[in-house]
């Protein structure tokens, strides 16, 4: 974790915001240990984010999953700086918005992150084209290179040959890899995600979700993502934090969530998920340690889900050994640990 | 058992709250008529008392002499005033040169190719044989004076109106001042805006200019700071997100997705700068508006028509042009265009630079003399029609005898003026609350102070007569035209076509069939509020969701308990909305009839306007229509508001 926190380029510390008037007397209700609705009722507030921090490092995917009103859409944006928080700081790449002025804001939001949004926020008057230019024009960049760039990035997301379409002639699915492609278009090292795929039908759900995979593998941004879909946060995260009322409960590896939730709150999510599905070989595997490998057992990737290895370990007491994509073994996957998780999964 | 009694409660204390509206409602009437009891009674108050005019005319008009005067010397005209008036004035003649430079078959080609473009063949094949004919009938000169008027007109109320619409959206300050500020200039009707502009420039285009853009400018403010507040939020978001700076997101996201709306107000504005420019001849704005005028008050009623069908071409092409704008779908016709737009444009340099301005005069041909004889033969025929007692004329002398006459005494002698104000004050307190209430007992006193009692009570009854009239044709046709679509769509371009007429041109046909006098002024007025009437009760119908006319006729209602039990009352709110608009257009118009001998205020405002030694009685009488028009319209507003249902909790 520290060395994480050396290399992180986001970091969050303290976070709180609060609407309303009497902000202050809500926080020191909020500290006290009160809830939201205790404190709407007391001072008329509404405490959004109430103490959040987290780090980000160069690279992880970071899914905050969180139900509707939890404060996860207020939290994104206090990270963005779209709105202010009350009180702590955010810091980006190394430099603290919190401090910055408009003019360095603006300079941290042309150089360094870009968002995309639940309901795309395209710009109706633009071509699709125009719309993925938008980063660089307002940088200044010439209306050629820009184009190019564009087009470019439309190859990118699959979207080759709509340019000169108007977004609102495009599906749900294309108008949100015109949102991710417009995105990219500035080059950003933070990606924000703000629920980017809960507007759109689950099978077009799931082919963005595969796509923003395979384009993370390629391009090894810094992302924040923000969902209320536990089974995408599982799918997508490096690490991913449930909040609840305006904090976070717990923040966990999936596999830390799904193996030890810290309370009940992230029990109730936990015991729907298809940990079979979601969790791979890899994360249950216990790593060879020179253990005599007997060439008769079963062979799998490293990637298989938990679903696919199953067959192998039913009515055998053999482990399933666990290979690296390029074939060497690389652990060990015993029955009686994914027994275990799959019956803490159904109490 | 706790929910029974719960609802019970709750239905008691509903009908509570019905119970008190309805006293309250009876103890007000009650009210107005002991009031008027009492004053007759024991008082002589019947007509305001004429020692209590302030005499707000002398001052006016010592002011008026005093500007005339100092016109060339003093620096409120030197420094401040001229310049306007001389800038203005070389714009419009500027603009004027121009438009004539052009050869004058690239008028009726322009438009049509115009509108086949944005309307459609038949729109453009009708837009060029419309602009031909106001050449045709020899009013060519007369179109370009009042094309230049309206030119210079919507570019000023557009370099004004958009610059403070997003004013008034970027600062709640300027919002809290504008937005009142509009509401009250649209209440007033156009014509009072020339008396204070004729007071400080005197007759003229200049006048004409600023009143009719200050008239004009409501609808393009109110639509630009309307179209940039519902612009989405997550678009705005995703600008800020990108760094752009605020100019950038207002320029590059903002002001592009508000311009549909921004049309939309340059749209109205047109079509409110086409009603005054006309108006504006009144006090020598020139053009068609001065022949339309001219030819009424020498009673020539053919050359008043065919301005008059010169003025509604030319609004018909104006509003379609700017509706055209918007909405255009350059994808049709393109090929078309493409040769079609250069071929138009070099026609007009070289017919331009060949000096073919002129419309050649082997083309004219006037349809006046005809219109003069079926204006004859109507006078002859149908004023009374054999002998008979019925016609025109008797019905006027009906109309004037049993409602007209009758209700001006009823309010400005039978009625004390204490208890009419005392019945002001008491609808002000049922409709709202002690607030209008005071304003509208002030207002009435200030009508009486300025000596306008007695022709406020004229105007006044002159438009409860053309409102009442109004309200028994179009929410009958209204309430038909909201249970049959094919009816709706049957009469979508009658009411479309009648409301793009400028009222001042709606007496031409009227005077015709009437002659002068206050009952031309009333049907005028009549035909200008109809398609108002109509379409909002329509609207205020349609609007009753569907669901409830479900649930009324599940209960077996009949067609006529549904519309009176459930329909009716739930939108009577809109209906409200549709008296309100009736009301002021009644009362514009009525005013503007003071032109044909509709008398009241009106009259005495044309009179303000056109003799210089009136211009203080006319300035008073401009207040009173303000304030009469105030006062109605913020009394139905109150009553609309009251009809609503509660809001949810």
């Amino acid at each position: 974790m520290d060395t994480a926190n050396e290399t992180a380029q986001v970091r969050v510390e303290g976070v709180w915001k609060v609407f309303g008037r009497k902000t202050r007397e809500a926080k020191e209700l909020a500290e006290a240990g009160a809830t939201r609705e205790e404190i709407q009722t007391a001072t008329g507030s509404v405490v959004a984010v109430r103490d959040v921090s987290f780090h980000v490092a160069a690279g992880e995917t970071f899914v905050v999953m969180g139900l509707s009103g939890s404060g996860k859409s207020t939290l994104i944006r206090c990270v963005s700086h779209l709105v202010a928080p009350t009180k702590g700081t955010v810091e980006l790449c190394g430099t603290e918005l919190t401090q910055a002025d408009s003019a360095k804001l603006r300079q941290l939001r042309r150089q360094k992150m870009a968002m995309v949004f639940q309901h795309f926020g395209l710009f109706p008057h633009r071509k699709v084209v125009d719309n993925v230019a938008y980063g660089l024009e307002v940088q200044g960049v010439d209306r050629q290179d820009r184009q190019d760039r564009a087009r470019e990035l439309l190859d990118t997301v699959g979207l080759e040959g709509w340019g000169d379409h108007y977004p609102q002639q495009l599906s749900g699915g294309m108008q949100q890899r015109v949102g991710l492609a417009r995105a990219l278009a500035v080059d950003p090292e933070v990606l924000f995600f703000d629920e980017p795929f809960s507007a759109l039908d689950p099978l077009i759900r799931r082919d963005m979700q595969d796509e923003l995979i395979d384009l993370q593998m390629k391009l090894q941004r810094t992302l924040v993502f923000i969902t209320h879909d536990f089974a995408e946060a599982l799918k997508l995260a490096d690490r991913i934090a449930i909040m609840n009322d305006g904090a976070f409960v717990q923040v966990g590896t999936p596999v830390e969530i799904l193996t030890s939730p810290a309370d009940d709150y992230v029990r109730a999510f936990t015991q729907d998920a298809p940990v079979a599905k979601v969790l791979q070989a890899c994360t249950l595997m216990k790593p060879l340690d020179g253990a005599v490998i007997d060439p008769g057992w079963p062979r799998v990737s490293s990637t298989t889900p938990l679903e696919a290895a199953l067959p192998h370990l039913l009515g055998s007491t053999s482990p399933v050994v666990v290979c690296d994509e390029d074939g060497p073994p690389v652990g060990l996957l015993h029955g009686d640990d994914v027994a275990g998780v799959i019956s803490e999964n159904r109490p | 058992m706790a929910n029974v009694t719960g609802a019970r409660r709750k239905a008691n204390g509903l009908r509570t709250a019905s119970d008190s509206r309805l006293a309250r409602f009876i103890l007000a009437v009650g009210a107005i008529v002991v009031l008027i009891l009492l004053f007759r009674l024991f008082t002589n108050f019947d007509v305001f008392p004429e020692s209590w005019d302030i005499g707000l005319a002398d001052p006016i008009d010592r002011a008026r002499r005093w500007l005339i005067n100092n016109q060339t010397s003093h620096w409120l005209y030197t420094v401040f005033l001229n310049p306007i008036t001389d800038a203005i004035d070389w714009g419009i003649r500027r603009l004027e040169s121009i438009l004539r430079w052009f050869p004058w078959y690239s008028y009726p080609l322009f438009t049509g190719v115009g509108l086949w473009w944005t309307r459609g063949r038949v729109a453009g094949v009708l837009g060029l044989a419309g602009v031909a004919l106001i050449g045709v009938i020899d009013l060519w000169e007369e179109s370009f004076a009042t094309l230049a008027l309206m030119g210079v007109s919507v570019l000023m109320s557009m370099v004004i109106g958009i610059p403070l619409g997003i004013a008034a959206w970027r600062s709640d300050a300027v919002a809290r001042v504008v937005r009142p500020t509009l509401d009250a200039m649209q209440t007033m009707p156009g014509f009072v805006y020339l008396i204070p502009f004729v007071l400080l420039f005197g007759v003229g285009r200049v006048p004409a200019l600023i009143s009719t853009v200050i008239f004009a400018l409501a609808p393009v403010v109110r639509l630009t700071e309307v179209g940039l507040r519902t612009v989405p939020q997550v678009t705005v978001e995703a600008s800020e997100m990108f760094g752009a700076t605020e100019r950038q997101t207002l320029r590059l996201v903002r002001l592009p997705q508000a311009r549909p709306a921004i049309f939309a107000g340059m749209n109205q504005t047109t079509m409110l700068a086409m009603s005054m420019v006309v108006i504006a001849a009144f006090i020598g704005a020139g053009g068609l508006g001065q022949v339309v005028l001219r030819a009424m008050q020498s009673i020539e009623v053919g050359k008043a028509s065919e301005a008059g069908v010169a003025i509604v071409i030319m609004a018909i092409v104006l509003d379609r042009f700017s509706t055209g704008i918007a909405t255009a779908d350059p994808g049709r016709d393109a090929r078309a265009i493409k040769w079609l737009a250069p071929t138009v444009s070099a026609v007009g340099i070289v017919g331009g630079l060949l000096g073919h301005n002129k419309f050649p005069e082997s083309l004219n041909w006037q349809f006046a003399p005809y219109v003069d004889d079926a204006t004859d033969w109507a006078r002859d025929n149908l004023y009374d029609i054999g002998g008979s007692g019925i016609g025109t004329g008797p019905f006027s002398d009906f109309v004037t005898l049993e409602f007209v006459t009758p209700l001006r005494e009823l309010l400005a002698s039978d009625i004390p003026w204490p208890a009419m104000i005392g019945i002001g004050v008491v609808l002000g307190l049922w409709a709202r609350g002690i607030r209008l209430a005071v304003g509208i007992g002030a207002a009435l006193f200030a009508i009486g102070f300025l000596g306008m009692w007695a022709l406020s009570m004229d105007t006044l009854a002159q438009t409860i007569v053309g409102v009442a009239i109004t309200l028994a044709i179009g929410v009958p046709v209204g309430i038909m035209s909201s249970h049959n679509d094919l009816l709706r769509t049957a009469l979508k371009p009658v009411l479309d076509f009648f409301q793009t007429i400028p009222s001042f041109v709606l007496l031409v046909p009227v005077i015709t069939l009437f002659h002068v006098g206050r009952i031309p002024g009333i049907i005028a007025s009549v035909i200008y509020a109809l398609p108002a009437a109509v379409h909002y009760t329509d609207l205020g119908l349609r609007r009753v969701p569907a669901d409830i006319h479900e649930a009324a006729e599940s209960f077996g209602a009949t067609r006529s308990q549904r519309l009176r039990r459930v329909e009716m009352p739930l939108a009577a709110p809109e209906l409200m909305v549709a008296v309100n608009q009736v009301i002021m257009l009644i009362l514009a118009m009525v005013v503007i009839a003071g032109l044909v001998g509709g008398g009241g205020l009106g009259l005495e405002a044309v009179r303000g306007l056109r003799r210089s030694d009136a211009v203080g009685r006319g300035f008073e009488a401009g207040i009173a229509i303000v304030l009469l028009a105030s006062i109605l319209d913020r009394l139905t507003r109150a009553i609309a508001d009251r009809l609503r249902p509660p809001a949810a909790v």
